[in-house]
C-alpha cells in the first residue's frame, strides 16, 4: 500500500520533471540569439524568402503555441526535422545513435559497477590496511579525472603502443555495431576509470559506516564468524546507498559519454549532441538534451523504486506491537 | 572436578590493563583491574562516563578498537580468554558469554527479520536446524513475556517499540543459555516504566537460566535493582567493591562517598538538603600517571596519595583502594545544612499579581492533518511567582513542547499563554524585547546550546547588548565577570570557547547566559540529563541558589523524578500531551492520585538499596500519538482501569486540595483509601 | 591550525597533493614570464618536433607551436576559471541553500523540487548547450555558466550543512533573544559550517577543472588562439600516433592538477570530519 503510494508519487514527479525540463530546454534554446530561418537559408537569402520560410515553419507563432506543437510531436514520437541536414527526419538517425550509446553505457556499466563495488567493499573491510590505501588512492586519483584524459592514456597504451584496440570507434559503412564490438572497449574503460573513483569511494565509506555500527558489533559478539557478518549482516545495508549513488549518476555517465564519444569518434547520442550544438541545429539539440534528461529522470525513478523495495524500513510500514 | 566447577568463579579478572594509543599520547582506559564473578552472582559496575566500564567489557570479549591493547588475565571458567585466538573467541561470544547493549534499536540489523537474527545464534552455536532454532527463539521470547512471539519473529526491528527491541536483544543473549551475561546500560535509552519491567525480567531470568551477570550502569539506583555486589569504577580503576548494602551504608572510598551523597534521591529535597558536589570533572588518564585516580578531586588527599595506591580488603568482602574515608583531619562535608524555611505568609503581592504565567487550553500539533501528532493536547496551568514547577513524564509526553511553547520557539496551535498580564501566545518573532528578556531557556545539551565559534564573552555578552541595550563593551565585560563568578567560573573563562570547557562548566556558562539579563521565568529543559552524577549536583545547587536569590520562577522539565522532587515546589505529571496530575511536591509525591504517577513513582530506581519497592508493571507502550484519543490516554496501560468509561470519556478533573488535582475516572474515595505504597516510601524517607 | 600542520605532516598524500597544486599555481603566476616562446608562435622548422628537438622541451604540435609554453599559458586560464567557479558556485550555493534550509517549509520544498529538476540535466550537458549556442566563450562566460551548472550541487551541500547546525540549541537561543534571520544564518550558523563548506569548495575546485577541461575538449571552451589544455588534446588527437606528446602532456597536466587537488581535498575532509 505504502509502496504503491510511493510508486505513484514518484511516477507523478517524474512526469512533472519531464514537462518542466522540456519547457526549460525549449525556452532556453529558443531565446538564444540567431534566426533559424536565416541559418537554414544562409546569409545571402532575401528578406522575403526568410519571412516565407518563417511563415511555413510556424516560427512567428507565439512561443507557447510552438512549445505545444513541439512537445505534442515529441510525445507522438515525432522529433521534428533537422535544420542542418536540410529537413531530414530526426528520428531516422536518432534512435540508431541512441542504441549505440545505450550499448556503450551498458558496457561501461557492467565494467564499473561490479569492480567498483567489490573494491569499495574490500577497502571498507580492510580500512587502514595496505589494500585500502591502494584502492582509496586510485579512487581518489580518478574521481575528478576528465574522461578524455583517461581515454588518452588508454589510447596511448592500448592503441599506440600495444595496438590491441582501434584508436577511433568507427563503424565501417555497411556494417553494424554488432560486428565491431571491440570499438566499445576503450570508451567503456575510459568511463569506468572515472566512475570507479566515485562509486568505490562511496561504497567504501558506506561499508565503513556499516561495519562500525552497533548491529555489526552485536552480530560479532553473538559469535558469528567475520566472513558471515560481512556478507550476511553488513553487505545489504552497505549496498543500499551505493545503489542510489549509481542510479543518481546515470546523468553523469551520459555527460561522460559525450566526452568519450567525441574522443573516440563513436557514433552515439553524445557525439550527435555535440555536432548538433556546433551546427546550431536547434530541433536536434532539443531532442538530444531532452532524451538525456529522460534517461536521468527515468533511472532516478528506477533507483528510487529499487531502494524502496530493498529497504524494509520503507517496504514494511511501522506498526508498534 | 564437578565440585571444583561449583566453587570456581565464572569469571576472574586479574590485573587487567587496557591502553589506547592516540596521535600524541597513550591513554589508560582500564588500569590494573581484578574482579571476580561467582556462579549466579550479579556484579554491578557503576561509574561516570569515560570511566572505562564499557572498555572493560570489550576487553573481556576481545573487541577492542585497533589502537587498543590489553594485558593481564581474564579467566572464564578456568580458561584465560586473553590467550584465545579470534577464531576460538567466536565459540565463547554469544554462546557462553552474551552481551546486551544500551541502544536496542541500533543493535538490531535493520534489514533482517527478528526471527533470522535470533535463529542464527543457535544455528551457529548449537548446530540447530532452522525449524528447531525457530522453536527455541519463540520459546525464549515467550520467557520474556512477549505475547505474540510467533508474530514478532516475522517482523523487522523498526516495526516494534524500544522496550520490545530490548527484550529481543535480551532473548538473543539468552538463546544459548550462557554462563555469563554482560549488560551495558541496557535500560538507559528506555523510559523509566519500561526500564522497571526490563529490570524485573532480568532478575527473574537470572534465576531461571542459572546465569552470572555483569550489569553496567552510571545509575546506582538501577544497579541496586539487579546486583548482589557492586564495583565502583573511576578513571579506569575499580576503587571499591562490596555488597550493595555496604556500598551505600558504609562506603569506604572518598569517591564512592562523594558520589552517593551528590545524587538526588527519595526524601532529598532542596528545602532540607544541599547536595554534595565534587569539584572538577573526570579527565582522561595518561599512561604516565600513578597513584590514586581520584587525587585531583579528593578533599581528603594527603601527601603520598599521588603515588601510593593499593587495592586491599578492608572488611570481609569489602575491598577498597583508600584508607582515608573516615579521616578525621578533614571533616565530613555536611549533607544537611539548612533548616526548613518558614513559608512567608500571604501578605506579599495581591493574588492577581501572584501568578506569573498562565496557560489556557494549550494545544500544539505537529505534522500534516491525518498524520497529526498531538504533542500537547489541552494543558491548563498557572505558575506563581518565585516558585519552581517541575514537569515530569516519559519521552513523547509533551513536556519539552510545553517548555518550547512558553519559551517562544513554538507557537501554540490553539490556546492562550498569559505572561505577567500580557498575551504571549505568539512565536518569538512577535514578542516584545521585554518579554524575550524576561523568559529564558536552558537546554539539555550545553555543547549544543553554546555556539562553538564564540568565546564566553561573546556568548554571554550578546543577550546583554541585544536585550538590555548595554552598548559599552567595558560595562558588559564587568557584568559578565560578575555573573561568571556567580556560577563558579573565574575571569579566566572570559575568552574560552565552549570546546575548551567540560560539560559541567558549559552548562554553568549557559546558566550564566540565562541569568545575565535577569529573567523572571526560566525554562530548564532537562538541564542536567547530559551531565555526570558528580557534575549534576553542582548545577542543581547553582539553580537552587540563583532561584532563591533572583526570585525568578522556573519551569523545570525532567524525566528524572528524583531531580524533580529535589528542585520543585509544584509538580505536574504528563502523559501523551495531557496533564495526569498536578499539585504541590509533597502532595504529588506523598500521595499520588493518578495511577500513572503511582506507576512512575514505583519505577524510579533508588540509590538506597534498602528501599525495596514493587514496581508496577505497565504493559505495552504509549499509543500512537497520531490517533485521536477519546478517553483517557493512559487507559490502555492502566493497572487500575475502571472500565470502558476510561476508553470512551475524557477523565474528569478531580480536586483533592486547593492545589492538588488529577484527571482520572477512579472515584476520589477509592483513591483516598488506597494510600500509595510508593508514596509512603518517599515520605518516610524524608529526613 | 597547529593540529592542521601536525596532521599534514602525517599525511604524505596530502603533502604531495599540496606541493603539486602549489607548483601549478607558481607556474601559472610566474611561468609565462619565464618561457621564452610565445604560445602562438609557429616554428615552421620544427613541426611535430619530438620533445627536446630544437629547444622545444616538450616538443611542438602540428603547427609547430611549443607544447610547453602552451601548457604554461593554459594553466593560467584553467586555474583562474576553476578557482572563481568553485568560489562563485559555493557562495551562490550557500546563499540559496541556507535560505531554503533555514526557512524550511514551503520555501524549502520549492527549492528542493527546483534543484531536483535542474539536477536532471547533467552539468556538463547544461554548460555545453548554453556555451555552444552562445558561442565565443570567454573567461567570464565560462565562469558564469560553469558556476550556474554547479550551483544546484553546492546549494544542496550548503543546505545539508545548515540543517545539521540549525538543529543545535544555540540557534534557538539566538531566536528567542530576537536576532534577525540574517544574523542567525550568517553570524551564528555560517562559522560552524566552515568544515563542510571548505571541503565542498576544494572538491568543487577539482570538479571545476574537470568540467572546464572537458568543455575545452568539446570545443565550447576558450576560443583559439588562447591555449587551453582540453582543446590541445582534441586538436592534436588525430596525430596521436606520430606525435603522442602533443596530446599526452596536456592530458598529464590535467591529470596531475586534478589528482593533486583531489588528494588535498580528501585531506581537508579528513581533518574537518576528525575535528567534529
Amino acid at each position: 500500500m505504502d509502496f504503491l503510494e510511493r510508486f505513484l508519487k514518484r511516477l507523478g514527479f517524474m512526469v512533472l520533471t519531464m514537462v518542466a525540463m522540456s519547457m526549460l530546454i525549449f525556452f532556453l534554446v529558443e531565446i538564444m540569439p540567431g534566426d533559424v530561418a536565416q541559418t537554414i537559408l544562409g546569409q545571402a537569402a532575401t528578406e522575403e524568402s526568410v519571412a516565407a520560410l518563417r511563415e511555413s515553419m510556424g516560427l512567428d507563432d507565439p512561443i507557447h503555441v510552438r512549445y505545444l506543437r513541439w512537445a505534442g510531436g515529441f510525445v507522438q514520437g515525432d522529433l521534428g526535422q533537422s535544420i542542418y541536414m536540410r529537413g531530414v527526419e530526426i528520428s531516422s538517425i536518432f534512435w540508431r545513435r541512441v542504441g549505440h550509446s545505450m550499448l556503450l553505457a551498458f558496457t561501461a556499466f557492467i565494467f564499473y559497477v561490479p569492480v567498483s563495488i567489490l573494491m569499495g567493499i574490500l577497502a571498507g573491510v580492510k580500512a587502514g590496511k595496505t589494500a585500502d590505501s591502494v584502492i582509496s588512492f586510485v579512487g581518489l586519483a580518478t574521481m575528478a579525472l576528465p574522461e578524455f584524459v583517461s581515454g588518452i592514456i588508454l589510447i596511448t597504451i592500448f592503441s599506440v603502443y600495444l595496438e590491441i584496440f582501434p584508436i577511433a570507434s568507427l563503424i565501417p559503412i555497411g556494417q553494424t555495431i554488432w560486428g565491431n564490438l571491440n570499438i566499445l572497449v576503450l570508451p567503456a574503460l575510459s568511463i569506468t576509470i572515472v566512475m570507479f573513483g566515485y562509486v568505490s569511494r562511496m561504497q567504501r565509506s558506506s561499508m565503513i559506516g556499516v561495519m562500525s555500527s552497533d548491529y555489526i558489533r552485536a552480530a560479532t559478539l553473538k559469535g558469528m564468524p567475520r566472513r558471515y557478518v560481512i556478507f550476511r549482516h553488513a553487505l545489504k545495508n552497505a549496498l543500499l546507498p551505493t545503489i542510489t549513488i549509481i542510479g543518481m549518476n546515470m546523468g553523469w555517465l551520459f555527460g561522460g559519454l559525450i566526452v568519450v564519444e567525441t574522443l573516440f569518434g563513436f557514433p552515439g547520442l553524445g557525439s550527435l549532441t555535440l555536432s548538433a550544438i556546433k551546427t546550431r541545429d536547434i530541433p536536434l539539440i532539443e531532442a538530444c538534451v531532452l532524451f538525456i534528461t529522460f534517461i536521468f529522470v527515468f533511472s532516478t525513478f528506477i533507483t528510487d523504486m529499487a531502494y524502496a523495495f530493498l529497504n524494509p524500513k520503507i517496504r514494511f510500514k511501522q506498526g508498534e506491537v | 572436578m564437578k565440585n571444583k566447577q561449583k566453587t570456581m568463579p565464572v569469571l576472574e579478572i586479574n590485573n587487567l590493563n587496557v591502553e589506547y594509543k592516540t596521535l600524541t599520547d597513550r591513554i589508560v582506559a582500564v588500569k590494573d583491574i581484578s574482579l571476580k564473578v561467582g556462579r549466579k552472582e550479579a556484579l554491578g559496575i557503576i561509574g561516570e562516563s569515560g570511566c572505562g566500564k564499557s572498555t572493560l567489557t570489550y576487553a573481556i570479549v576481545d573487541y577492542l578498537p585497533k589502537n587498543g591493547s590489553r594485558s593481564g588475565e581474564v579467566i572464564f571458567m578456568g580458561e584465560n580468554l586473553l590467550e584465545k585466538s579470534p577464531k576460538e573467541m567466536e565459540s565463547y561470544r554469544g554462546n557462553r558469554i552474551a552481551m546486551v547493549y544500551q541502544n536496542p534499536y541500533s543493535s538490531l540489523n535493520p534489514s533482517l527479520t527478528i526471527g533470522f537474527q535470533l535463529e542464527e545464534v543457535t544455528m551457529f552455536h548449537q548446530k540447530f536446524s532452522r525449524s528447531k532454532a525457530r522453536e527455541a527463539a519463540i520459546e525464549t521470547l515467550t520467557d520474556l513475556y512477549m505475547g505474540d512471539a510467533a508474530g514478532i519473529i516475522e517482523r523487522y526491528p523498526h516495526q516494534i517499540s524500544g522496550g520490545m527491541q530490548q527484550r529481543v536483544c535480551i532473548a538473543m543473549a539468552l538463546l544459548c543459555k550462557p554462563d555469563l551475561m554482560i549488560l551495558d546500560e541496557p535500560t538507559t535509552a528506555l523510559d523509566v516504566t519500561t526500564e522497571a519491567v526490563i529490570l524485573d525480567i532480568i532478575g527473574e531470568l537470572k534465576e531461571k537460566y542459572n546465569m552470572s551477570l555483569i550489569y553496567i550502569s552510571h545509575d546506582i539506583g538501577v544497579v541496586n535493582k539487579v546486583a548482589d555486589r557492586i564495583a565502583v569504577m573511576y578513571r579506569g580503576e575499580v576503587v571499591e567493591t562490596s555488597s550493595q548494602e555496604a556500598i551505600f551504608n558504609d562506603p569506604l572510598h572518598p569517591y564512592t562517598r562523594a558520589l552517593i551523597s551528590c545524587m538526588p534521591r527519595a526524601g532529598v529535597v532542596k528545602e532540607t538538603v544541599r547536595l554534595n558536589t565534587i569539584p572538577g570533572y573526570v579527565t582522561r588518564r595518561s599512561a604516565a600517571e600513578t597513584g590514586c585516580p581520584f587525587v585531583p578531586r579528593c578533599d581528603k588527599k594527603r601527601p603520598g596519595c599521588e603515588d601510593r595506591y593499593g587495592f586491599t580488603e578492608r572488611k570481609s568482602g569489602h575491598f577498597t583502594a583508600c584508607d582515608r574515608a573516615y579521616a578525621e583531619d578533614v571533616p565530613e562535608r555536611p549533607v544537611q545544612i539548612k533548616k526548613k524555611e518558614v513559608k512567608l505568609p500571604d501578605n506579599g503581592p495581591a493574588p492577581e499579581h501572584r501568578t506569573i504565567l498562565q496557560l489556557d487550553k494549550i494545544y500544539r500539533y505537529f505534522g500534516p492533518p491525518g498524520k497529526r501528532i498531538r504533542a500537547v493536547d489541552g494543558v491548563d496551568l498557572t505558575l506563581d511567582r518565585n516558585s519552581v514547577l517541575g514537569v515530569v513524564g516519559e519521552s513523547g509526553c509533551g513536556k519539552s513542547t510545553i517548555g518550547n511553547t512558553v519559551g517562544g520557539l513554538l507557537r501554540p496551535t490553539s490556546g492562550k499563554i498569559i505572561f505577567d498580564g500580557t498575551d504571549i501566545s505568539v512565536s518569538w518573532r512577535k514578542r516584545s524585547p521585554e518579554t524575550l528578556r524576561e523568559i529564558q531557556l536552558i537546554f539539555q545539551n550545553p555543547g549544543r546550546s553554546l555556539n562553538p565559534s564564540f568565546t564566553l564573552e561573546a556568548i554571554i555578552g550578546r543577550p546583554m547588548k541585544k536585550l538590555l541595550g548595554i552598548n559599552s563593551g567595558e560595562e558588559r565585560k564587568k557584568r559578565i565577570v560578575d555573573i561568571l563568578k556567580k556560577v563558579d567560573l573565574g575571569e579566566e573563562y572570559l575568552y574560552r570557547r565552549p570546546r575548551q570547557l567540560s560539560g559541567g562548566e558549559m552548562q554553568r556558562a549557559a546558566v550564566a547566559r540565562a541569568f545575565s539579563i535577569s529573567p523572571n521565568l526560566l525554562i530548564c529543559d532537562e538541564p542536567t540529563s547530559a551531565l555526570d552524577a558528580s557534575v549534576q549536583a553542582s548545577v542543581l545547587n547553582l539553580l537552587v541558589d540563583l532561584q532563591k536569590e533572583s526570585g525568578a520562577s522556573y519551569i523545570f522539565i525532567s524525566h528524572d523524578l528524583n531531580v524533580i522532587n529535589y528542585l520543585s515546589d509544584m509538580i505536574m505529571v504528563m502523559y501523551l500531551g495531557r496533564i495526569c496530575e498536578y499539585g504541590e511536591k509533597h502532595e504529588v509525591v506523598g500521595s499520588p492520585c493518578h495511577p500513572y504517577t503511582e506507576a512512575l513513582l514505583s519505577a524510579v530506581p533508588d540509590v538506597d538499596p534498602s528501599i525495596k519497592k514493587e514496581a508496577i508493571r505497565l504493559e505495552g507502550s504509549p499509543p500512537d500519538p497520531t490517533i485521536k484519543i477519546k478517553g483517557c490516554p493512559f487507559a490502555g496501560r492502566c493497572h487500575r482501569k475502571v472500565g470502558t468509561v476510561c476508553d470512551t470519556t475524557p477523565p474528569p478533573k478531580v480536586d483533592f486540595s486547593e492545589t492538588h488535582f488529577s484527571y482520572c475516572h477512579i472515584k476520589p474515595a477509592k483513591i483516598e483509601k488506597k494510600v500509595m505504597q510508593a508514596g509512603e516510601v518517599m515520605r518516610t524517607q524524608e529526613i | 591550525m597547529n593540529i592542521f600542520l601536525l596532521q599534514l605532516k602525517k599525511s604524505p598524500r596530502a603533502i604531495i597533493g599540496l606541493s603539486v597544486l602549489l607548483l601549478w599555481v607558481f607556474i601559472a603566476f610566474a611561468g609565462p614570464s619565464m618561457t621564452t616562446r610565445s604560445y602562438t608562435h609557429m616554428d615552421m622548422e620544427y613541426q611535430m618536433a619530438a620533445p627536446g628537438e630544437g629547444g622545444h622541451t616538450l616538443g611542438t604540435d602540428a603547427l609547430g607551436r611549443d607544447v610547453l609554453s602552451r601548457i604554461v599559458y593554459g594553466s593560467r586560464s584553467i586555474l583562474t576559471i576553476a578557482l572563481m567557479t568553485s568560489l562563485f558556485s559555493s557562495i551562490a550555493g550557500i546563499i540559496i541553500g541556507f535560505t531554503a534550509g533555514y526557512f524550511g517549509g514551503l520555501v524549502d520544498t520549492i527549492f528542493l523540487r527546483i534543484m531536483d529538476i535542474l539536477m536532471a540535466i547533467p552539468p556538463l550537458v547544461l554548460a555545453m548547450v548554453i556555451l555552444g549556442i552562445l558561442g565565443n566563450s570567454t573567461i567570464l562566460s565560462l565562469t558564469i555558466i560553469v558556476s550556474i551548472a554547479y550551483t544546484p550541487a553546492t546549494a544542496r551541500v550548503a543546505r545539508g550543512a545548515l540543517l545539521t547546525c540549525a538543529s543545535n540549541e544555540y540557534v534557538d537561543a539566538a531566536r528567542i533573544r530576537g536576532e534577525s534571520h540574517f544574523y542567525i544564518m550568517f553570524i551564528e550558523i555560517l562559522p560552524n559550517t566552515i568544515g563542510p563548506v571548505l571541503v565542498e569548495i576544494t572538491a568543487r575546485f577539482a570538479y571545476s577543472i574537470m568540467m572546464i577541461a572537458s568543455l575545452g575538449f568539446l570545443g565550447v571552451g576558450l576560443q583559439p588562439p588562447t591555449p587551453d589544455w582540453g582543446m590541445m588534446v582534441i586538436e592534436n588527437k588525430s596525430i596521436i600516433r606520430t606525435a603522442p606528446w602533443t596530446v599526452l602532456y596536456p592530458s598529464l597536466s590535467i591529470a596531475s592538477l586534478v589528482i593533486a587537488i583531489s588528494l588535498f581535498s580528501d585531506f581537508i575532509s579528513k581533518v574537518m570530519i576528525h575535528e567534529e
